[in-house]
């Protein structure tokens, strides 16, 4: 091996990639999982409506759908290839490798997601304008093809956590990476939690009915499925904890838990709170409440599960064989996949590297900071931001602003290299690489030290190299 | 390193998961639907702008801009999803290619994404206002968003144009040896051929227009002469349009460098030909031909672009050493049957159920009650789903029994 298949890197200052991705993934989740939620519940509604002969039910069921044609299927459906981009940007090879084990599966999906698209069409404007038997069948499919784009997709995430016995690495065959080991456990949260948001969002829809009776009849339908879409979310999410690998638990237990635990208590207290209230007292829904207690699930909850999932499946992007810094990890027989590390360790970065300019391939005192720079940015930012104080586990801070290269460079040449931080990748690096990266931390370490003195920027400190500044 | 090498080896190591030629196909044949989509939005939006500051000039204008602010909005659903098919297809052969195009502009790829949703947002906020009567103001939210359509249109050109243009790569992420890793310029345009592009929009929304009064000839709340109004006017964008569009594509043709040969292929001087032709066509036949034949042909117009696109792609990456169909093949037939399956029972019942309801309810008015076979199709929609499902979930708790427990 004389090259890598590595591509060139995009950086996010401050933030990274990676809170890109968050962003985009949350709003993804919110609008994604409250759309199929909806489909379910105008399923059971319309249900009633068309036993009981209810038809003022379908008024609430139109309401609500426009809304989500704006909500969901705008927002929804934009940011689903959204999340695509910014992983393609963030982890080209991570992306690619996920494209490859599961074109077929994305291509079912997309085949549900158009007769989606198609389907909330017509499902809100053939309100009234088609008779209810036919109706009625159009919103069950409805229902039934919105959560099958769940269903699939599901497995795809849940492979990125790792696929959970041996069998996928020997066969390559995606069902084995498809039904992995937590398939059915995240299913399940997630099918759980899309009911909540659903009944969450249909009490905001339902806050600006005039008809009260109507308003009251549906809230009550609505809370007690949320409610046990809640519950189930919750059982499911105890037994997902069962089903994740041991750099995950390390990761939960040391850094996620103590910071997160708080905040999902709380949410699972005030949305099940709410739905109790509201199925009691159908007359406290008000869209003043509604909304915001809509936000605080996305805000502190599916924020704080999405930035978890990424957290916990590191070191790994895609299946525990792709690291984080687009490294293959380990080898897969079953696609002729073959490890890179060693081959690292042994020849360098720099040398392996297609998208490394010829000048910064050996390291010199004249390029030393502009190589450690990119070096750090090709190793470590995928997880890491580079800048002091920034939010995404910053290097410079994780160092404690150290000045010190030699104990930087002794990390390097220690833990990472031996690959003993569960949730770090192994970074193998020959000394002179060492010597680049522990030189330009220490050196912004420097900066920002001086900047907190005196406002110095980190370009006047850091030693002038490349043509630019000739 | 050499440019074709290090594409060769960026390809994923884990293969395709069947012949890289099905892929090729099923690119190259989504991205018609999806380019389809985005002429008739583009078109049907322009036109809705347009007949907005004309309503006080006739009496159909106002309709008329209602009716393609509706289009516009169906539309722009309909080729994000449809865009989605060609993303899928395209990386799975041109991965090297298509990642690091959007890597080098990972600002604008990100962007696309928020000026897409703005762009939307604003389209509805238009759609609301414009009912008889609308104030004049909210043209400006139309404009706008037509505006960041357009935008998103270049941006999608860049990522297709600079993926073919490997030997560049190194110079815009490093010019003069310094990384660059903020993403933030597009780097290579190539304007004939995305004015190109974008000009079919205009004779999409004309051949649609005509093929729009047809539809509607069972509707008596759509009046003769409002349809009569919709053909003229179909035709009289059509026609001059396509010979535009005509003009631009040989001006695409002629600006291929010398050394592809691309602009001496017949194959390619066979767009500009068939836009011609087309004209003609329309010219002549605007009155006697069905609406629908027009919406076909032109649809095999796309086609042909969307063919001729793939050869300039070929052309292009060759030299390089860059063959798409010798990519190392893993084949993988659980998941293609289960692609394959899911097109034709849950694509074509459950889509087929919907759209025979939204088109059959469309052409009367009142109520719709659906004949015998619609409500067949009705039943084998929900069917056909819940017999999905249940394999899905039988044959996934076997695999996860073997794999969990028993291994
Ligand atoms: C308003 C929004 C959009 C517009 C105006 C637009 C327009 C275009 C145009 C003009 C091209 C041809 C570029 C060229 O060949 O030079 C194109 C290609 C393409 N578009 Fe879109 N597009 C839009 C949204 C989307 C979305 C949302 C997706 C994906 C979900 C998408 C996926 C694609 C793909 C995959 C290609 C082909 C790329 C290739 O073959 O290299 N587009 N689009």
């Amino acid at each position: 091996m004389d090259m890598l298949g590595m591509y060139p890197t995009f950086y996010v200052p401050y933030i990274g990639t990676a809170w890109v991705m968050g962003i985009i993934g949350v709003i993804h989740v919110v609008a994604s999982h409250t759309s199929v939620g909806a489909a379910f519940l105008f399923a059971l509604l319309e249900t009633k409506a068309y036993r009981d002969n209810q038809p003022q039910l379908m008024t609430f069921i139109k309401r609500y759908g426009v809304f989500l044609l704006v909500f969901s299927y705008i927002i929804g459906s934009i940011t689903g290839p959204g999340i695509w981009y910014a992983i393609t940007v963030a982890s080209p090879r991570g992306v690619g490798g996920l494209i490859h084990n599961f074109v077929w599966v994305w291509a079912a999906e997309w085949v549900y997601f158009t007769v989606e698209v198609i389907g909330v069409y017509a499902l809100v404007y053939l309100i009234g304008k088609i008779d209810p038997l036919s109706h009625l069948k159009l919103t069950w499919s409805f229902a039934l093809a919105s959560w099958a784009t769940m269903l699939l997709i599901v497995g795809i995430l849940s492979f990125m956590m790792w696929p959970g016995s041996e069998s996928w690495y020997m066969t390559g065959s995606t069902n084995d990476a498809f039904y992995n080991l937590n398939f059915f456990a995240h299913l399940g949260v997630r099918t759980g939690s899309m009911l909540v948001m659903a009944a969450v969002v249909g009490f905001m829809v339902a806050a600006g009915m005039k008809d009260r009776e109507l308003k009251h009849g549906v809230i009550r339908m609505l809370a007690p499925v949320g409610l046990v879409g809640g519950l189930f979310s919750v059982m499911m999410f105890f037994y997902y904890l069962q089903t994740l690998p041991e750099n995950a638990r390390v990761m939960l237990k040391a850094h996620l838990l103590p910071s997160y635990a708080a905040g999902m208590m709380a949410v699972v207290a005030v949305a099940s709170l709410y739905l109790i209230a509201a199925w009691a007292r159908p007359q406290i829904v008000r869209l003043w409440i509604a909304v915001p207690v809509f936000t605080f699930i996305a805000v502190v909850g599916v924020w704080p599960e999405e930035r978890m999932r990424e957290s916990m499946r590191k070191p790994y992007v895609a299946g525990q064989y792709i690291y984080g810094n687009q490294v293959i990890a380990r080898d897969v027989p079953g696609k002729e996949i073959v490890a890179e590390v060693e081959t690292i360790a042994e020849k360098g970065l720099l040398k392996l590297h297609p998208f490394v300019p010829d000048r910064l391939r050996t390291v010199t005192d004249e390029n030393r900071y502009e190589v450690g720079e990119l070096l750090a940015k090709i190793a470590c930012s995928n997880c890491h931001s580079l800048d002091p104080g920034a939010p995404l586990r910053s290097i410079p801070d994780k160092f404690r602003r150290s000045t010190d290269e030699d104990l930087i460079a002794a990390f390097l040449r220690g833990p990472l290299k031996h690959g003993a931080i569960p949730y770090m990748p192994r970074i193998d690096l020959p000394e002179p690489e060492i010597g680049a990266i522990a030189h330009y931390i220490a050196t912004v370490n420097a900066a920002a030290q001086a900047g907190t003195e005196s406002d110095t920027p980190v370009a006047d400190i850091a030693p002038a190299s490349g043509p630019s500044k000739e | 390193m050499d440019i074709g090498t290090i594409m060769n080896t960026m390809r994923d190591p884990a293969g395709v998961p069947a012949v890289p030629q099905l892929f090729q196909v099923l690119a190259v044949g989504t991205w018609v639907f999806h380019i389809a989509f985005v002429h008739l939005t583009l078109g049907a939006a322009g036109l809705a702008i347009y007949a907005f500051y004309k309503r006080e000039a006739g009496p159909y204008w106002e309709q008329m801009s209602i009716a393609m602010t509706k289009v516009a909005k169906v539309g722009v659903s309909l080729l994000i999803v449809l865009g989605v098919a060609p993303l899928l297809f395209t990386q799975v052969i041109y991965d090297p290619q298509w990642y690091t195009s959007n890597v080098l502009s990972a600002g604008w790829a990100i962007g696309f994404i928020f000026t897409l949703i703005a762009g939307y947002c604003l389209w509805f906020a238009f759609y609301w206002g414009n009912h008889e009567g609308a104030k004049r103001y909210i043209g400006v939210y139309a404009v706008l968003s037509l505006a960041l359509f357009i935008l998103d249109g270049l941006i999608m050109h860049a990522l297709a144009y600079q993926a073919i243009l490997p030997d560049r790569w190194m110079e815009w992420y490093a010019p003069g040896g310094v990384v660059d890793t903020s993403g933030s310029k597009l780097h290579a345009i190539e304007w004939p051929r995305y004015l190109f592009i974008m000009s079919l929009s205009a004779p999409a929304v004309g051949l649609y227009l005509i093929a729009y009064a047809d539809y509607f000839a069972t509707r008596s709340d759509k009046t003769p002469e409002y349809r009569a109004f919709a053909r003229l006017l179909g035709r009289t964008i059509a026609v001059p349009g396509l010979a535009v569009s005509a003009l631009l594509a040989s001006w695409w043709q002629l600006d291929h460098p010398a050394a592809t040969g691309l602009s001496e292929q017949p194959l390619g001087w066979l767009l500009p030909g068939f836009l011609l032709v087309l004209a003609g066509l329309t010219a002549a036949g605007y009155q006697r031909l069905h609406g629908y034949a027009f919406l076909g042909i032109g649809l095999g117009v796309l086609a042909l672009l969307a063919f001729w696109r793939e050869v300039v792609r070929i052309t292009y990456l060759t030299p390089f050493g860059y063959i798409a169909s010798d990519y190392k093949v893993h084949a993988d037939w659980p998941s293609l049957v289960l692609f394959f399956s899911t097109l034709a029972g849950v694509g074509g019942l459950v889509g087929g159920y919907y759209l025979a309801l939204l088109y059959r309810a469309g052409r009367v008015q009142g109520t719709y009650t659906a004949e015998p076979p619609i409500a067949r199709l009705g039943t084998a929609a929900v069917a056909v789903l819940v017999v999905w499902i249940g394999v899905f979930f039988v044959y996934g708790v076997a695999i996860w029994i073997r794999n969990a427990l028993l291994a």
